[in-house]
């Protein structure tokens, strides 16, 4: 057999660069970031300082774009680390990778709807439909000729309603 | 706003008064004051629609054509009607020491001509009717029959200044003026006497936690009497 060509014979470079683990590595904190700190900030028994408020609440009005473009450069990053990373290398990647992509998902998702729940469609009812005691409180609209009730125990639970009456849209909320 | 129709979800929390988004434009508006505090609509503050909170007996007769929003099958479960002594033991984030209330003490407060006055809910259901005066502009807070419902007038009958006290010997809820000895319901309008037919002019007003309105308005005055 003949020997193999030189270049074959020739150990790989087995690590590569260390600047794309630090390209890795801000990527994923810029993923992170952009998740994480305004679901810190905007927490519920949470105090929120106003510049802290105001900080959050531009990174997650940002946050859809920067986290998928981080995601995408972290998994097109770990394609070129992965063959040649050790043991902990490839378990830094694989963690990285979930929180990048949990990130990258939950700024598009709202999480405080799942706490509590939006009514999409509300439907209304007589007064003499309705199982409510006579003491029970009520939100009450009227406009123009028409009166609508929203009970507090609903309410304080959808806490957020948007509702048409008499053609001006109105937001209910408590 | 600005003639096109918006449309909100709950979107955070601020100091627990919460934070809702619209799906128009992504801007973030403020619960308790209606207004935009970042995003493209930043600035702009929704128009206030006055709204009452009564109870529903109360209501039911005020308005018996009125509709009530239909309870959503999958979240019954989750309605509770006893929520508040609950709410009212949950921590604060921010507190007002210094001032007589306590951060969950439960007030009406209200703003009248860039003025702003909280009424200690207690104080005030004592006192019911109140007549008071916030920058000149006279007041009637009135505590229903229901002993609930609550709601705040302009204490003015053909622009003079009123006084109103509760019939006591009535067995009904009965509220006369001063002036002209008329009786008035409970929705502010004149029922008998010679200002029959004439209603007082309604003050939009807020029922919430002392902590939660001292914050948003921080030159709050406190009603004493």
């Amino acid at each position: 057999m003949p020997a193999p060509p030189p270049y074959f014979s020739q150990p790989l470079d087995r690590r590569s660069s260390p600047w794309l683990w630090v390209a890795f590595l801000l990527c994923a904190i810029t993923a992170a970031a952009f998740f994480f700190v305004p679901a810190f900030i905007i927490r519920p028994f949470g105090h929120q300082a106003p510049r802290a408020l105001l900080a959050a609440m531009a990174f997650r009005q940002r946050a859809p774009m920067p986290t998928l473009v981080a995601a995408v450069a972290c998994f097109l990053l770990t394609l070129v680390l992965w063959r040649t990373a050790s043991r902990w290398g490839k378990t830094l990647l694989g963690f990285a990778l979930i929180i990048v992509t949990f990130s990258a998902v939950m700024a598009r998702l709202n999480y405080f709807e799942w706490m509590f729940h939006p009514i999409p469609d509300a439907q209304f009812m007589a007064q003499s439909e309705s199982k409510l005691d006579a003491k029970e409180m009520i939100m009450a609209v009227r406009i123009g000729d028409n009166d609508r009730a929203y009970p507090i125990s609903e309410m304080a639970y959808h806490h957020v309603l948007n509702d048409v009456i008499d053609g001006v849209p109105i937001a209910v909320t408590y | 706003m600005n003639g096109r129709a918006l449309h909100f979800y709950l979107a955070g929390i601020n100091n627990q008064n919460f934070l809702m988004r619209d799906k128009e434009t992504g801007s973030w508006w403020q619960q308790i004051t209606g207004k935009a505090i970042y995003g493209p609509l930043q600035g702009a503050v929704l128009k206030l629609v006055l709204s009452d909170e009564l109870t529903f007996g109360q209501w039911r007769t005020e308005s018996p054509s009125g509709e009530l929003l239909a309870p959503v099958a999958k979240y019954t479960k989750e309605y509770e009607s006893d929520w508040e002594p609950k709410v009212a033991k949950m921590p604060v984030v921010i507190s007002f020491p210094g001032t007589e209330l306590k951060s969950r003490d439960i007030v009406i407060g209200l703003t009248i001509d860039g003025g702003d006055r909280a009424y200690p809910w207690e104080a005030f259901a004592k006192q019911s009717p109140v007549v008071d005066r916030v920058n000149g502009t006279p007041l009637l807070l009135v505590l229903g029959p229901d002993g609930k419902s609550f709601r705040v007038f302009l204490s003015r009958i053909d622009g003079h200044d009123a006084e109103f006290f509760l019939q006591a010997d009535a067995k009904d809820w009965i509220l006369v003026d001063a002036t002209t000895a008329s009786q008035w319901n409970f929705q502010g309008c004149a029922t008998s006497g010679p200002a029959q037919g004439k209603c007082l002019a309604r003050i939009p007003a807020l029922k919430d936690y002392w902590f939660d309105w001292r914050n948003y308005h921080p030159d709050t005055t406190i009603y004493k009497h």
